[in-house]
């Protein structure tokens, strides 16, 4: 697989073909910084200002060195650039992206942030320092060319066996190829392993990254008492370690105890407020516990510090207003809307935000011409096929009772209920919703005939499928998926399904494309579900086993 | 000093900071023409520069060390790795004025763990210290004893003074100005290094030129 090697020693970097990228907002510092890399041969450079530029430049042309500062000026910082260019796979693993910053405690932030860069420099810093450090990653990633390779066509055992070399042959990179091996096993769902293997390093050294490590497998498994243990002893020895904080308010959800992971978020806030989906976090939980104050301070930060970031969808200007409303604070929500009017207009998912939030306010209001105007606006966007998230599309069955529009109300539940029927937190605010109208029993008969329906499809294809029977079975589930299109139990359930029955009876191309079409519906519904990276796996053998080429360039 | 929320010292010096590594970058941008005069003075510019940036540096993580206390982050590094980066520093600083000699055990380990940051901060304060005392050479040593990774700097100066010797004998403070400052912080760097309850210390003594020596366990 691997390319003819070069001499095991070599470690030769031809420095004249390295394409590089500086980015930074200062003109003075960009030039210093061209001289710098001049200095030792990087003369294929591009600089640019802010991070939609670099961001410009990178989809134009692949960059092999990435050099920020964390400090960009308006817009994103460089740890935002970072997310945005790992999350939309914008570089590979192969780009060293080396982060420079002046600010005296962000290099502790950053350096144990779960989306780190490849490295820091800490401003002021000499050319001789940047060529050394730069050389010792460029050698790293030269070693690590199989690992990354086998990584990025998601051939995860090939991967981890490359990693297993790597521990094995050159000791230099023992650690780093443990930490990623542990990575992989996560990914593949092996977190006995994974908690083996960080529980290898913490004895090695109780080095952070290998605790958090080590604390998430133990969560994957759901021993949540070791898991918060050992969470709350790596911060108080590393009180800066963000992910940590992230990582504790799950552990914390899971045990129910819902003050403790706002607790541990608002921690996390403090120390790095700029990370949107920590804020969205942040807000999701603090609104589930009623604390309208805290959540609404997150929200307004996930639209303030997040303007420029890619994270924000129609759902966070809902989320922004939906406080603004209960805590009766209608100018807010007036001036929310006005002030994001071309941003929610440009999507028809941001203008069912703004249809259902007016129809909310005029409710409110007493207006109901108005809100009887918003609902038509509502009724004509799902009309077309555009849905929002669960709390929205409550909140449109809300204004529906409210306006007296009971059939329509209680399709959008229902159809609500069917795509989560095994989330308690949504089927009780639903519930909440007839209790408040006086309709408790319409509300109970809706709810129990739409998730009744998809749960005994649910249930009996998955019998059928223990049962070996998966023709049967993939039946079931196909009918349960037209039913509940967004639920993602059920879709990954037929994906389950259907590589059963593949690997009973043999190849079917339009059952493995619909396969792949529901495990994407699952992944955008369910991001980071553990049971994904399983029948992702599963999948590619396969199709691997029965031919189906996928494209791998190297 | 507290004024509005904000660490007024700790924000000055760092802007300090900053500015001076914008004026040594500067620096660093000024040709040498071969001639003696001129090359001299824009050498010694620059090597001041660097050191004023680094004392600044360290000053600001001493003083920040006196509220909370200096948090390491520890990681796998490479001593080798280190210890080129250290060569490669301090030859640009000695800039052919003194011999660097780089002296690797044997049997180093590839991996040990440590601050990288810090550790290099405390080796490159004490190349500052040896290119002002240093005859003609300085040499850098990386070994593994009693399971410490020992990382020395020495000089073929006369050695360290008596006071300075002593300080570090009753555990007192070192001077605060000038190389005391240094060693003060390079002393904290390497207790910070604890390893199941076995502290990093930081040793000097002369043998017969000064030696500056961190042992990590």
């Amino acid at each position: 697989m691997s390319l003819p090697s070069t001499r095991e020693s070599d470690a030769f970097i031809d420095y004249g073909a390295l394409r590089a990228l500086v980015v930074d907002d200062s003109p003075g510092m960009r030039n210093a910084l061209r001289l710098t890399l001049a200095n030792f041969g990087i003369t294929k450079i591009q600089m640019v200002a802010n991070a939609a530029e670099a961001i410009f430049q990178i989809k134009n042309r692949s960059y092999d060195f990435i050099l920020s500062d964390f400090n960009l000026g308006e817009g994103r910082d460089g740890q935002q650039l970072l997310e945005e260019l790992r999350h939309s796979n914008l570089i590979s693993l192969e780009t060293v992206f080396m982060m420079v910053t002046a600010e005296s405690f962000y290099e502790k932030v950053v350096a144990t942030a779960e989306l780190a860069p490849d490295d820091y420099m800490i401003k002021p810093f000499s050319a001789e320092l940047l060529r050394s450090r730069l050389t010792s990653i460029l050698l790293r990633k030269r070693a690590f060319r199989d690992v990354y390779w086998s990584f990025q066509v998601q051939d995860l055992e090939a991967s981890i066996a490359a990693c297993d070399a790597l521990i094995r042959n050159k000791p230099k990179y023992a650690v780093d190829a443990l930490r990623f091996k542990g990575e992989l096993l996560v990914a593949l769902g092996r977190f006995e392993e994974a908690e083996a293997l960080y529980q290898q390093v913490v004895t090695m050294r109780a080095i952070p990254w290998a605790r958090l490590g080590l604390a998430r497998s133990l969560h994957l498994q759901k021993k949540v008492e070791a898991a918060e243990e050992e969470l709350r002893d790596v911060l108080e020895h590393a009180p800066e370690m963000v992910a940590a904080y992230d990582l504790l308010s799950e552990v914390c959800l899971e045990k129910k105890d819902v003050a403790a992971a706002q607790a541990a978020l608002e921690k996390g806030v403090a120390i790095s407020a700029k990370t949107v989906r920590r804020q969205q976090k942040l807000g999701e939980v603090a609104y589930g516990n009623g604390d309208l104050d805290a959540a609404r301070t997150a929200f307004d930060n996930v639209l303030e510090k997040g303007r420029h970031s890619i994270f924000i969808t129609p759902t966070d200007f809902g989320n922004l207003c939906r406080v603004q409303l209960e805590q009766g604070d209608l100018q807010a929500v007036s001036d929310t809307l006005k002030k994001n009017k071309s941003t929610l207009q440009a999507s028809p998912e941001g203008q069912l935000v703004m249809a259902v939030t007016q129809g909310m306010a005029h409710t409110r209001t007493g207006n109901l011409s108005e809100a009887a105007k918003a609902l038509d606006e509502a009724a004509g966007l799902r009309a077309g096929g555009t849905r929002g998230d669960a709390q929205l599309m409550l909140d449109l069955a809300g204004v529906c009772m409210a306006s007296g529009r009971h059939d329509e109300a209680d399709a959008v539940v229902a159809e609500v209920a069917r795509n989560a029927h095994d989330s308690e937190a949504l089927l009780a605010k639903a519930k909440r919703l007839y209790d408040e109208a006086g309709r408790a029993d319409a509300g109970a008969s809706v709810l129990a005939s739409a998730t009744s329906d998809v749960r005994t499809l649910n249930n009996e294809g998955v019998v059928l499928a223990q049962r070996g029977d998966y023709g049967t079975a993939v039946e079931k589930l196909l009918t349960a998926c037209r039913e509940a299109p967004y639920n993602p139990r059920i879709l990954m359930n037929a994906v389950w399904v259907i590589l059963k029955y593949i690997d009973q009876i043999g190849m079917d191309e339009a059952m493995i494309e619909t396969a792949r079409a529901q495990l994407g519906e699952a992944e955008r519904q369910a991001p980071g579900h553990p049971r994904i990276a399983g029948l992702r796996l599963h999948l590619r053998d396969v199709e691997n086993r029965f031919g189906i080429q996928r494209k791998a360039a190297r | 000093m507290k004024f509005d929320g904000t660490d007024l010292y700790a924000a000055l010096i760092h802007e300090l900071k900053n500015s001076l590594g914008v004026l040594s970058m500067t620096l660093e941008r000024i040709p040498l023409q071969g001639e003696t005069e001129h090359d001299v003075a824009v050498v010694a510019a620059r090597q001041l520069c660097e050191g004023v940036v680094d004392r600044l540096h360290q000053a600001l993580l001493i003083y920040k060390a006196e509220n909370q206390q200096i948090h390491l982050i520890l990681d796998a590094y490479s001593p080798h790795d280190l210890l080129q980066q250290i060569e490669a520093r301090a030859n640009a600083l000695a800039r052919g004025r003194f011999r660097i000699e780089v002296a690797i055990a044997e049997d180093l380990p590839a991996l040990w763990f440590f601050d990288r940051d810090l550790i290099e901060m405390a080796l490159i304060n004490a190349i500052h210290n040896a290119l002002v005392y240093a005859r003609s050479t300085i040499r850098i040593e990386a070994d593994v004893e009693a399971g410490c990774l020992v990382l020395s700097v020495r000089d073929d100066s006369p050695g360290y003074p008596e006071h300075i010797l002593g300080g570090l004998a009753d555990g007192g403070a070192y001077p605060t100005t000038g190389t005391g400052l240094g060693l003060q912080f390079a002393r904290l760097i390497a207790q910070s290094h604890d390893n199941r309850g076995r502290l990093g210390e930081l040793r000097l003594y002369n043998d017969p030129g000064a030696v500056f020596c961190l042992r990590l366990p």
